[in-house]
């Protein structure tokens, strides 16, 4: 028996799964599965330019997606988020994350909060959902409701408030734009007020419906210190209640290292699929064609494939690069 | 003992990960550290574990008992099991 010396549960620096790197894993540790693409709003900054009707024509269909959860229990992968587009507006939300969570499996949903009605809680309860990822871009209804075109501030609010009293763990996400990033502190304030234990932020990514948008909604490079100082502050200040999460490095440096470092990490598009990153045009596999192992064999090998490197130097010099992450390369 | 709530664990040809799904850190174990846990989950009693594993790897001094005992209190002190 090998007995290798030191700490014998290494622990590897992550911050989240996705820093995890794949390695020699027989499987991936966490899917993101974009289950529609379908959404009741229609954000400024929305990278997948969900909205009313923009549903994939090709969607993953009831016997497709049910295969494919059977292959998420059956490779034993422990970490499975539903996202969108607004995956509770799917007509089998609920049966599927059933199925999931009955099966052992842990789920998190990615939601705008909009459908947090009391009775939806408790059932997100009564099934054992890991988290609910709230996406609440604003302290004030005034900022998130400019950014979350169709949306409400104070219904989103009140679906997180129904979390918290059905006792369902919850998660803050937060997207900066030019009109919303001042609200940082504020907002990571209100996040620990309604419950959370997780805040989650980042630089705002010009591709999908910001590139439409951008000149009116992307912070300016100058709000960026700022904002950062503001987290790192209130990092320090919840430190012990709730983790605030936040990318300060900017996307070039990320696929910079993920060239080197592939994360355990497989994104599943609502038609099926599997790209390398959500941050690259790749897709390194189809789940109505492949099964689920073979494309975590090829994930490996896709990401060394000379146009992967390509684009991200190409990224450095044309920046802008990301508005075309929608038109999907095939390795 | 038993893995805590949102404690994953799955096999590896390496041995095998623990990820830890509520504060989402992953790790990485060597083959010992895979018997303490699949030991954990056959329910055997903690106490009892480091000699177990002495015993099934044939080990004559006291390295694997060594390790095991530290796994199981870098376990606790992780909060990845619980009573």
């Amino acid at each position: 028996m090998a007995t290798p010396a030191g700490d014998p549960a290494a622990q590897i620096p992550a911050t989240t799964p996705a820093a995890t790197e794949s390695g020699d894993l027989g499987a991936p540790l966490y899917i993101a599965w974009q289950v529609t693409n379908e959404c009741n709003l229609a954000c400024l900054h929305c990278i997948e330019e969900s909205g009313p009707g923009k549903a994939f024509h090709d969607e993953l269909d009831h016997e497709q997606a049910s295969r494919f959860l059977e292959q998420v229990i059956d490779l034993e992968v422990p970490y499975l988020s539903f996202s969108g587009g607004e995956p509770m507006v799917h007509p089998r939300f609920f049966e599927m994350v059933e199925y999931v969570c009955s099966r052992n499996g842990q789920v998190k949903i990615e939601t705008n909060g909009h459908y947090l009605t009391p009775e939806n809680c408790a059932r997100l309860k009564a099934l054992g959902v890991k988290a609910v990822q709230v996406s609440l871009d604003g302290a004030t209804r005034e900022t998130f409701n400019r950014m979350r075109v169709r949306g409400d501030f104070d219904l989103c609010v009140d679906g997180v408030r129904n979390l918290r009293a059905a006792g369902v763990p919850i998660e803050i996400n937060y997207s900066p734009t030019r009109f919303n990033a001042h609200e940082i502190g504020a907002a990571v304030d209100l996040a620990a007020q309604l419950g959370a234990y997780s805040f989650y932020t980042g630089r705002t990514m010009y591709t999908g419906n910001a590139v439409k948008t951008w000149h009116r909604m992307a912070p300016e490079e100058a709000q960026y210190g700022p904002f950062f100082e503001t987290l790192h502050r209130k990092t320090e200040e919840y430190r012990g209640s709730m983790r605030v999460y936040f990318h300060e490095m900017g996307l070039l440096e990320e696929l910079r290292y993920r060239l080197h470092h592939p994360a355990a990490l497989l994104i599943v598009l609502p038609n099926g699929l599997v790209k390398l990153i959500n941050a690259l045009p790749f897709v390194c596999g189809d789940l109505r064609r492949q099964s689920l192992g073979e494309i975590w064999g090829r994930f490996q090998t896709a990401w060394q494939d000379p146009r992967v490197a390509r684009f991200v130097d190409d990224l450095a010099v044309d920046p802008r690069k990301t508005a075309t992450l929608h038109q999907w390369v095939y390795l | 003992m038993k893995l805590a709530k949102y404690v994953k664990f799955r096999e590896e040809k390496f041995g095998g990960v623990l990820f830890e799904t509520r504060s989402e850190k992953v790790y990485t174990l060597n083959p010992t550290a895979t018997a303490v846990v699949r030991e954990i989950q056959a329910g055997s009693d903690e106490g009892s574990i480091p000699a177990r594993l002495k015993e099934r790897f044939h080990d004559t001094g006291e390295a694997i008992e060594r390790e095991a005992i530290a796994f199981l209190a870098e376990l606790r002190q992780k909060g990845l099991v619980e009573d």
